[in-house]
């Protein structure tokens, strides 16, 4: 355990150390929440939805959950490109501790970028229970890690081509966040553009806004059945990290490193 | 047996064959020296080796141990410095060095003594605390080798080792090498440098097109060679005896024999050390006086264009 620890360190700290990457997601997350969220939510006029600064806020740290869980999947690719992943395959370790080190790494990465922003939305809600904060939190990792094993799952057009695989994750991540509930809910877009709402119901975005709008008390009758989110988010988590792993055990290893 | 062994090792990259059939062998704390111009399978076979690729099909074994079977019981025993020295671009090569021995395994009270040695004897000792991306190519090269000078492998595996370094950091590394070898290590390292291979090899295997062309000691490819050696032979005196001539044609090994001027004589032999006693022999007999014996070997680079048919791709000349 102590190699997969080691293995997360090493590649994180430079992350932290100086932490200016973090420090500028914070930041913009708080000049978007307290200035462009205030004047907005005085725009926008949803009687499910009392104060939608609190509703922006909430969505935007899933938009957040989905950037990092991309960055992750994507540093993956850069990393066989780049030679560091050869070099990674070669240290003594197993391929399933080097794939869970990648995971961890990917996870408090997660957990660093999205704690300021966390705390700052708990705030701004108020009044919510340990269970609701928890399930919250629960729901955005399981997007998080579905994310990321979408993109690693997307790897291998990165073998063929990495001008190609950047063009594919990018319209892809730019179709999921418009075509999604993160910013409006689900009965809003059904009410304002008709069809909008049946194809946000195809990004894991919706399940991950969804879910979590739900954990942090925002009215359920605007938002999807929660049975549901949770299904489409584990399926979602569980099928692509899966796919992931498979497709880098077929792959990684059978393709030229240099 | 063999600290390394592949049977039919093959590795398909779609259509493409990188490894056809390979059949390779080295024998423990040897110095085995794989040379081809780039493309000739040298890095796929040290990858699959260094367990980074799967092989297509095949047997490889490092130590008896199956690269496929117990991909983590070779790697406990591997140290490989790559072609190519990238990655770790915010990382500095102290860190870089520290990370890799703990990975490694190498004790905590010897890491840093022994990572500070080798900082300094790499001549990275000044740049230790600098980026990996600020390093010049040598020096990142430079610190390719010295992952593996820190681990102390019980076999290691150094692809182009000295590429992109001047001629003093090759120095250096190929007296790093052969070190290693002197501490019982099994080394494979790949090269197109003909220097480089004729300095450090026991043996050389000439890869091509994904299969071995031959393997032999340096001394031993070169005499393998028809007429691959060439002796100029002066005569004090012009010998006009046309018989003489005849003679010196008719030694053992002359594949060629080209009358210069009237004293003077350029024969092309397969053997230079057997061809030239018989041909001073045969002067004895005949009275005849040598005033100089000139013998020129060929290089390992004749040696491949013999095999192969193409000239080798150098970094000299590349």
């Amino acid at each position: 355990m102590l190699d997969v620890l080691r293995l997360v360190w090493f590649d994180l700290k430079h992350e932290i150390y100086p932490p200016v990457w973090i420090g500028l997601q914070w930041f913009s997350f708080t000049i978007q929440i307290f200035i462009y969220g205030a004047l907005i939510s005085q725009l926008v006029n949803i009687p499910q939805i009392p104060n939608y600064q609190e509703f922006y806020a909430v969505g935007f740290v899933v938009m957040m959950t989905f950037d990092v869980g991309s960055h992750a999947g994507r540093e993956f690719v850069e990393a066989a490109h780049e030679g560091r992943l050869p070099y990674l395959l070669s240290l003594p370790v197993s391929r399933s501790k080097l794939f869970l080190s990648i995971a961890l790494k990917g996870g408090l990465e997660l957990a660093l970028m999205l704690m300021v922003p966390f705390a700052i939305i708990l705030a701004l809600i108020g009044n919510l229970t340990v269970l609701s904060v928890i399930a919250a939190a629960a729901a955005l990792f399981c997007l998080g890690f579905g994310v990321a094993g979408l993109m690693l799952g997307l790897s291998f057009i990165a073998f063929k081509s990495s001008d190609l695989y950047v063009a594919v994750t990018t319209g892809l991540s730019a179709l999921l966040i418009r075509f999604s509930t993160v910013l409006y809910p689900l009965v809003f877009l059904a009410r304002a553009s008709p069809g909008y709402d049946f194809v946000a119901k195809f990004s894991p975005l919706t399940y991950g806004a969804d879910l979590v709008h739900l954990a942090l008390g925002f009215d359920p009758s605007m938002l999807l059945n929660p049975t549901i989110a949770v299904a489409a988010l584990t399926a979602l988590a569980v099928s692509t990290l899966g796919l992931a792993v498979f497709l880098l055990g077929r792959l990684v290893e059978g393709v030229k490193s240099g | 047996m063999y600290a390394v062994e592949t049977q039919n090792l093959v590795k398909r990259y779609g259509k493409t064959y990188a490894l056809k059939g390979l059949d390779f062998t080295v024998n423990p704390e040897e110095i085995m020296v794989l040379l081809g111009p780039n493309g000739s399978g040298k890095t796929t076979l040290l990858m699959t080796l260094a367990t980074v690729l799967k092989p297509t099909s095949g047997v490889a074994k490092v130590m008896g141990f199956d690269v496929v079977k117990y991909p983590t019981k070779v790697r406990q025993i591997l140290g490989i410095s790559f072609q190519e020295a990238r990655g770790f671009w915010r990382h500095k090569p102290a860190e870089i060095l520290q990370f890799h021995a703990a990975m490694c395994g190498v004790k905590k009270s010897e890491r840093n003594g022994l990572i500070e040695q080798v900082l300094r004897e790499m001549e990275l000792w000044d740049a230790r605390n600098k980026l990996f991306m600020q390093l010049s190519g040598g020096q990142a090269k430079r610190l390719e080798v010295a992952k593996v000078l820190v681990q102390n492998p019980k076999f290691a595996i150094f692809d182009e080792p000295s590429s992109q370094v001047d001629l003093r950091g090759k120095r250096t590394i190929w007296g790093k090498i052969l070190g290693l070898k002197e501490k019982g290590v099994t080394l494979i390292v790949a090269t197109n440098e003909v220097r480089e291979a004729e300095y450090l090899a026991d043996r050389v295997t000439i890869l091509d097109q994904g299969q071995s062309i031959v393997c032999d000691t340096v001394q031993n490819l070169k005499d393998k060679i028809t007429g691959g050696d060439i002796v100029e032979l002066e005569l004090e005196h012009v010998e006009n005896d046309a018989a003489f001539q005849e003679e010196l044609a008719k030694i053992p090994g002359t594949v060629k024999l080209a009358p210069l001027e009237d004293n003077k004589y350029k024969a092309y032999v397969s053997m230079a050390e057997a061809w030239v006693p018989k041909m001073t022999s045969l002067c004895y007999e005949r009275k005849i006086r040598v005033s100089s014996v000139r013998v020129t070997e060929p290089s390992l680079d004749d040696v491949f264009l013999s095999f192969t048919g193409k000239k080798l791709e150098t970094n000299e000349n590349a």
